[in-house]
């Protein structure tokens, strides 16, 4: 097990260093992807702090879904294999489908877009 | 005078028939399919402000730059607020690049600016008016005159199901299946409506950020190289992209305006609107653009363009699954 800083930490300060120093200290066009990198390390910082957790819960849902068991990569191959065969779901099945599919997604967000799931209506 | 600006000196002087002299270059935008540059242009004593749009290669170009000239002088003609085009050059010696010239036309187009502008002006929903008015204009140009260039859909194919065509291929590239993705694309089949009874001409990429507005208004339809031959329907439903809003959500038409005023317009104009059409073609453009941020991350790392901002797209899919979610919810589903 590593001494710390953790992963998140560090990403944490990478993302301090690319957005507090080098953005000013650079110019032109290294600026855009100076503060895309600065975001990124932002993004894995909730990665690393985050995914285990909602991937664990993103599995769980997918077992309720398809009543079945398996990895998280089998699982989401499986709803895939599902959904692209064009036999309809009945109702409640399309509206539980979709409510994984939200929560899901939802939680990618707080990992890769806080706050874009404010807005629920298209 | 720099090489640039004798090319373009000399080739204006050429279709003028009078000597002109060219200063004040000023690089308005760069990105990484075409240079937009401002400058001034003497003949006669009389001084002009125009604009160049110039391709760094003749190879990367979506829609032949002769086509696109054409497609907005013939949209001009018509009634569309584009500046006016004084020519294309497709010799890529006389600057460096196939390039056109057009009248320059001040005002905002950055999106951020715009949205300022709007609330200040107080005249969003009157540049919705103007640019559903716009597209109602170019809709109602006979196919027929449409730029031999421009691309359409193949004989016995209608736009829907090319465009349902387009997506299922992108979807069959994804580099990992996208349960959401493929969702999207189920609903996009089980509620594909009729193909339209006509198909027009269209922009395809009118939105903020593709205008220019200032406080009078609506001054100029940018960027016209995604012109194509399709359903009008998509190009309403385009504006209307929670992407095109940049936080303004509440307001439909690109975070500047209300539907109301925009539909109507359209109508007044003579345009038809259809909401299924209009809400399918919403659902598609989300999807599509999902894809096209997919495809960018598979690009930087299968090394074509291998850049962090294309990297970043990757990490952007969630945002337009959000989105397309929220536009394919179920009967009785809600999204808490």
């Amino acid at each position: 097990m590593q001494y710390r800083p953790t992963a998140a930490e560090l990403l944490a300060d990478i993302a301090d260093l690319l957005d507090d120093e080098v953005l000013d200290a650079v110019g032109g066009p290294l600026q855009h992807r100076v503060r895309v990198a600065g975001n990124l390390a932002r993004i894995l910082e909730r990665e690393v702090r985050l995914a285990p957790v909602a991937d664990a819960a993103e599995a769980e849902r997918l077992r309720a879904l398809l009543g079945r068991d398996g990895t998280l990569v089998e699982l989401r191959a499986a709803l895939a294999a599902r959904l692209g065969d064009p036999t309809p779901f009945d109702a409640d099945t399309e509206r539980a489908v979709h409510a994984a599919l939200v929560a899901t997604t939802r939680a990618d967000l707080a990992i890769a877009k806080p706050g874009h799931d404010d807005w629920s209506r298209g | 005078m720099s090489a640039l600006a004798d090319g373009l000196a000399r080739w204006l002087g050429e279709r003028w028939g009078m000597t002109v002299t060219v200063a004040g270059l000023d690089q308005s935008s760069a990105g990484a399919r075409r240079t937009n540059l401002g400058f001034d242009a003497t003949a006669d004593g009389v001084t002009r402000r125009l604009a160049a749009t110039i391709l760094p290669t003749a190879d990367i170009q979506l829609i032949d730059l002769g086509a696109e000239a054409e497609v907005r002088t013939l949209a001009q003609a018509n009634g569309v607020i584009t500046p006016f085009i004084h020519g294309a050059c497709l010799d890529p010696s006389v600057i460096g690049g196939p390039f056109f010239v057009s009248d320059f036309v001040t005002g905002e187009s950055v999106p951020r600016r715009v949205l300022r502008l709007v609330e200040q002006a107080g005249n969003g929903e009157r540049i919705a008016a103007q640019i559903a008015d716009a597209l109602a204009r170019l809709h109602a140009v006979d196919p027929a005159l449409a730029p031999a260039g421009l691309p359409r859909p193949a004989d016995g194919v209608g736009p829907i199901a090319t465009a349902l065509g387009g997506v299922r291929d992108s979807i069959g590239l994804l580099l990992q299946p996208e349960p959401a993705l493929l969702y999207g694309l189920r609903w996009l089949e089980a509620n594909r409506p009729d193909e339209p009874a006509r198909r027009t001409i269209v922009h395809s990429d009118v939105r903020t950020g593709n205008v220019i507005v200032g406080a009078d208004g609506l001054r100029a339809i940018l960027d016209w190289e995604t012109a194509k031959v399709g359903d009008p329907m998509e190009d309403l439903a385009w504006p209307c992209l929670r992407m095109w809003r940049f936080r303004n959500d509440d307001l439909l038409v690109g975070g500047i305006s209300r539907i109301e005023p925009y539909r109507d317009a359209y109508r007044a104009a003579g345009g038809a609107w259809d909401q299924d059409r209009f809400e399918w073609w919403r659902a598609l453009g989300t999807l599509r653009w999902g894809l096209g941020l997919a495809n960018q991350a598979a690009q930087h790392l299968d090394g074509r363009f291998r850049t962090i901002v294309m990297a970043a797209s990757g990490r952007r899919v969630s945002e337009l699954t959000w989105d397309l979610l929220c536009l394919i919810t179920p009967p009785g589903g809600r999204i808490d």
